[in-house]
């Protein structure tokens, strides 16, 4: 079933073309990931399928309806390149404020295991602005795995993650597979992109080069992409 | 009764969010202690002009502290892009609006109280404490329409580069109704004691409340989501 469906969207910022004329289509428990040099339109794309933007042209259909940006905000966890925490609070704080707006149990045992299995609990009273970036990157995905959302849109998730943390990340993002969530995500990081991928696409100048089923596209022509882009990122 | 529950669940969280980082209220004070001290120097106040120029004293304190503090408040769901983890929960933008203006609401009060106080200790001018219970429903009404407006045109402000600078500008000639609703009320009270004169005025402040109210609510789910 197509959960989400972009038709021609186009994103202009003044002179400059953002988004092309991008056709996608999303289904329940697909993962996609983009990739594309940097300033290819990936946090463009994400942004205008999140409804943080508007598209200037074009049409985005969800649950094969045309598309509100309420809808689609409340079944939604979009992670960008800002972290959505709040600086003054801690890390506790942060988590409880989420759970208040959720309804969920603030208290309960899946706060604890949340912030463990991010290895989070120990710094549970420190604040977000005293936290190293890869932290804070933690944080806010631990917030995303806790509400358990529908769709998860992440743009460039790996950033600031050690190989520790990377390896865990990829582990929770492939648990999600199981539990028929969809989730699109850009990154530079092209293995681990594709390893968690069931659709590849690369993103260019606002145009999609290609978007295919990952056995359709070897690593290899990914890799080449970038080569010839001039840009690679192992 | 969800749409409340968000409501609190954000001031809840802005009271945090000044506990921790004191960039809102603490602002406010001190920033209306240094213009009760600029007024004590540059001003020739004695027991005959007090009443006549508390009024206008007061309320250019309240609106500028109360500018730079509502500012303070959007600024902080700015950082980090905070707003957005309210934005993808299921609070509404309604609900998400009502819990600012709650707060802001909540410091521009405790400001106001301060600076009473304040003015009172400094000017010598005992009478405006006594005359609170009878100022209270123009302050009230006044300082509800000033956050209504407030809440919409700081994130308004802060959503641009030049935006806390703008602010003044924009939001000023919006608010003229509340301010001469606010110095006026204050200005028949303290002079001539009598609460029957505000009537008037407090009218005023109830139906700009009223329009205030539902056009930020109209407008706000655009402003967040565009």
């Amino acid at each position: 079933m197509n959960l989400i469906e972009l038709k021609g969207i186009k994103k202009q910022y003044h002179a400059k073309t953002a988004l092309d004329g991008i056709d996608m289509i999303i289904r329940e428990g697909d993962l996609i990931t983009i990739f594309g040099p940097n300033g290819a339109g990936k946090t463009t794309l994400l942004k205008t399928i999140s409804g943080i933007m508007s598209p200037t042209e074009g049409e985005i259909f969800y649950n094969n309806k045309v598309y509100s940006k309420s809808d689609i905000k409340k079944e939604t966890f979009y992670l960008g390149h800002k972290t959505s925490l709040y600086n003054a609070l801690t890390v506790l704080e942060n988590i409880d404020f989420i759970c208040r707006l959720f309804s969920l149990n603030h208290r309960g045992e899946a706060v604890e295991n949340i912030l463990r299995e991010h290895g989070l609990w120990e710094r549970r009273k420190d604040p977000v602005n005293e936290l190293s970036q890869g932290t804070k990157k933690r944080l806010a995905l631990a917030k995303g795995f806790f509400i358990n959302p529908k769709v998860f849109i992440l743009d460039e998730p790996f950033t600031g993650l050690d190989l520790r943390w990377r390896t865990s990340i990829l582990s929770k993002i492939k648990g999600l597979k199981g539990q028929r969530k969809s989730l699109i995500l850009s990154t530079h990081l092209v293995e681990e992109g594709y390893e968690l991928a069931d659709y590849v696409a690369f993103l260019h100048k606002g145009r999609f080069l290609f978007i295919k089923k990952k056995e359709e596209v070897a690593i290899d022509e990914i890799y080449g992409l970038f080569h010839s882009l001039g840009e690679i990122l192992k | 009764m969800k749409f409340m529950r968000n409501a609190i669940a954000i001031l809840r969280k802005d009271v945090l969010l000044e506990i921790r980082g004191k960039e809102s209220l603490s602002l406010m004070l001190f920033l209306s202690l240094l213009f009760l001290v600029i007024f004590n120097f540059a001003l020739d106040i004695d027991k005959d002009n007090i009443s006549s120029l508390a009024p206008g004293i007061l309320w250019v304190i309240f609106t500028f502290s109360g500018i730079l503090g509502m500012g303070r408040t959007s600024m902080a769901e700015r950082d980090e892009e905070a707003y957005l983890s309210v934005i993808f929960s299921p609070a509404s933008a309604e609900s998400f609006y009502i819990g600012k203006v709650l707060s802001n609401f909540l410091f521009l009060i405790l400001m106001e109280g301060f600076t009473l106080l304040l003015f009172a200790i400094l000017f010598d001018f005992e009478k405006i404490i006594g005359l609170l219970p009878k100022l209270a429903p123009s302050l009230f009404l006044g300082t509800l329409g000033f956050s209504l407006v407030g809440t919409l045109f700081s994130f308004l402000a802060t959503a641009s580069r030049h935006g806390e600078v703008l602010m003044p500008f924009l939001y000023l000639p919006i608010v003229i109704p509340i301010i001469l609703g606010g110095v006026s009320s204050m200005s028949i009270i303290l002079n001539e004691n009598l609460v029957e004169g505000t009537g008037k005025w407090l009218q005023i402040l109830v139906i700009f409340d009223i329009l205030y109210l539902s056009l930020s609510l109209l407008l706000f789910r655009y402003l967040i989501e565009e």
